[in-house]
């Protein structure tokens, strides 16, 4: 099968969306309204083509003078003012443009493309090419012209619009490929996202996927869910247990957790889920580290608690055997998490992983209706990668034996499923721990009570009490 | 009057210098390319060049060595506006009285054009 030859971006989640890059000698049309980030893309693909030895042609239709785009892009890491003048070129073909046509353009563009050798060029203001030629028929032509001439010089091209051309438009139906690059509210939040509309022969991932503008230039996050898809074909054959952290539990499913089994610990606030996540890592070791990937207690708050309940977390950071990740839920995007996450486990060999919590994780969602999806592919790249993971999630029945279904069909991606809940007895509020579902393991359906003893928290049978009664007997 | 050429793919870029030195009563020609700024010197025969660096065509070097060569302009004194390219054009002396980068202040480049020509030298 013939393999075509690509053009990286060099920009971080688009190559991958478009399976390796931009076909070498194609024409792309990147499209959005002004603001939503056309010209750093496009620079960005321009600066990062030199650097990788090409040479740019960089052709504006607009009246914008080029020493206003260095200011902006200056503030940006990927613009080197030594490239421009030498490997990329800025020329104007404004006043060609309005003096003497369309026609014109396409000459003094050509003879550039020859002149500067350019592999890659980039036609700024289309949509001023489009209101001077007289027809739709007039615009294919000048399109189809450029990317005739660009493509036999080896050249890819990329025409920037502020105009939202639909699928039907002239421009869309003569370039190879269309990315849309748009913004929007999200409740008082703005996403910005980048979508595939046409990419011939690149068998890129359709859809729309979140994006930032950092000082390095955009950043894509592709859905982890498109581009994570076949990580149970890499599962483990092999079955060994890990020890969970609560003594007590361990003996009851089995002898401890399934190495490479993700469990999700649920229960209303309060009830221990955090404290049973840091016993959890209190069984990190330099050989097989852990890591605190949390959304709500800042690094310094988590250590204190642990400190009550025993484990010495940061003992176990100076000894490499844990990590902690406190993430914003407000600010940050859910697969720049996701991303963020799996990269930490890559580099740092994680073995077993705290997320607290789902929810705080589904709160940087703009989407909610895909975290199921989202969640389904991060704990199968997780297992995948050997890593046993115990998510917690907050339930909102305080008392009782009532559970909220924490996501549609949440419950069928994890292997075990373990209830907190507040149980009132005379005088006393106790939390019990009930085993909902152990995989691949028998298990002892027995209620346990969550204790604080001397060797931290545990947990110990129940005699009494079923579970939703909360009338005491 | 005394007429300077102006030479820059940026029309609005040549539009200011124009606008500013027509204010200092010098009359002002400009040319969207070297190509094109070649073909009217005879015309023009202006007594000052400003040129941009950065052209289709030819580059601010190449049209100031195009100059050079023409009979009747080899004295005319020729400015070269650059952003990241002002080295190359420092390093001809032969070719520019001046180099000035982008963005540059107008009033010093009004400055620098009045201390070699008068509104009037014809």
């Amino acid at each position: 099968m013939n393999q075509l030859k690509r053009l990286q971006s060099g920009i971080q989640g688009l190559d991958e969306l478009l399976k390796g890059g931009f076909v070498a000698g194609s024409s792309y049309i990147i499209q959005g309204r002004p603001g939503s980030g056309k010209t750093i893309l496009a620079n960005q693909i321009g600066f990062n083509h030199a650097r990788d030895g090409g040479r740019v042609l960089f052709a504006t239709l607009l009246a914008e003078p080029h020493e206003r785009l260095f200011q902006f892009l200056s503030t940006l890491s990927f613009f080197d003012k030594d490239k421009i003048g030498d490997q990329i070129q800025f020329v104007s073909a404004f006043d060609t443009m309005e003096n003497d046509g369309l026609d014109e353009v396409v000459k003094l563009l050509r003879r550039e493309i020859v002149r500067q050798k350019s592999t890659v060029m980039i036609l700024d203001g289309l949509l001023n090419a489009r209101s001077r030629a007289d027809s739709p028929l007039n615009t294919k032509r000048f399109i189809s012209e450029l990317q005739g001439h660009a493509a036999f010089a080896g050249c890819t091209v990329f025409f920037l619009t502020s105009s939202q051309l639909d699928d039907g438009s002239p421009e869309h139906t003569m370039v190879d490929g269309v990315i849309e690059l748009g913004e929007e509210l999200v409740g008082t939040k703005s996403i910005r996202r980048i979508k595939m509309r046409k990419t011939r022969g690149s068998g890129a991932i359709p859809g729309s996927h979140e994006c930032e503008i950092t000082e390095d230039g955009l950043v894509v996050y592709p859905r982890l869910e498109s581009t994570v898809t076949h990580s149970a074909m890499r599962d483990s054959d092999q079955c060994s247990l890990i020890p969970s952290g609560l003594t007590g539990l361990d003996p009851l499913i089995g002898g401890g957790l399934v190495a490479s089994s993700v469990t999700l610990l649920m229960g209303p606030s309060g009830a221990g889920k955090t404290s049973i996540g840091i016993g959890f890592l209190g069984q990190s070791t330099v050989e097989e580290p852990g890591l605190h990937f949390g959304f709500y207690e800042s690094p310094q708050r988590l250590r204190m608690k642990a400190a009550a309940l025993g484990v010495d977390l940061a003992r176990l950071e100076q000894e490499g055997a844990l990590s902690i990740m406190w993430n914003s839920s407000t600010t940050e995007l859910v697969d720049k998490l996701a991303l963020n996450l799996l990269r930490v486990v890559e580099e740092k060999s994680i073995k077993r992983v705290f997320l607290d919590s789902l929810g705080g994780m589904s709160r940087a969602a703009a989407d909610k209706t895909r975290m199921l999806d989202l969640y389904t592919a991060l704990m199968s790249e997780l297992r995948a990668r050997n890593v046993t993971v115990i998510a917690s999630w907050e339930v909102r029945s305080l008392l009782g034996g009532e559970i909220d279904a924490p996501a549609p069909d949440l419950s069928g991606i994890v292997d075990n499923l373990l209830v907190l809940r507040f149980v009132e007895e005379p005088a006393e509020l106790k939390r019990q721990l009930s085993i909902l579902k152990v995989r691949d393991n028998p298990y002892n359906p027995a209620l346990l009570e969550i204790v604080f003893g001397d060797q931290g928290l545990d947990v110990k049978k129940v005699h009494f009490h079923a579970l939703g009664d909360t009338n005491h007997v | 009057m005394t007429t300077i050429l102006i030479v820059d793919d940026e029309y609005l870029i040549a539009d200011v210098l124009s606008f500013a030195l027509e204010d200092e009563g010098y009359l002002t020609v400009t040319a969207g390319s070297g190509k094109r700024a070649l073909s009217i010197l005879d015309r023009e025969k202006p007594q000052l060049i400003i040129t941009d660096y950065m052209m289709p065509g030819m580059n601010g070097i190449e049209f100031a060595e195009a100059v050079r060569a023409h009979r009747s302009m080899q004295g005319v004194p020729i400015m070269l506006m650059s952003g990241a390219q002002a080295h190359l054009g420092m390093a001809r002396p032969d070719l520019f009285v001046q180099v000035f980068d982008k963005p540059f202040d107008i009033h010093a480049v009004v400055s620098k054009v009045k201390s070699l020509l008068k509104p009037d030298d014809t």
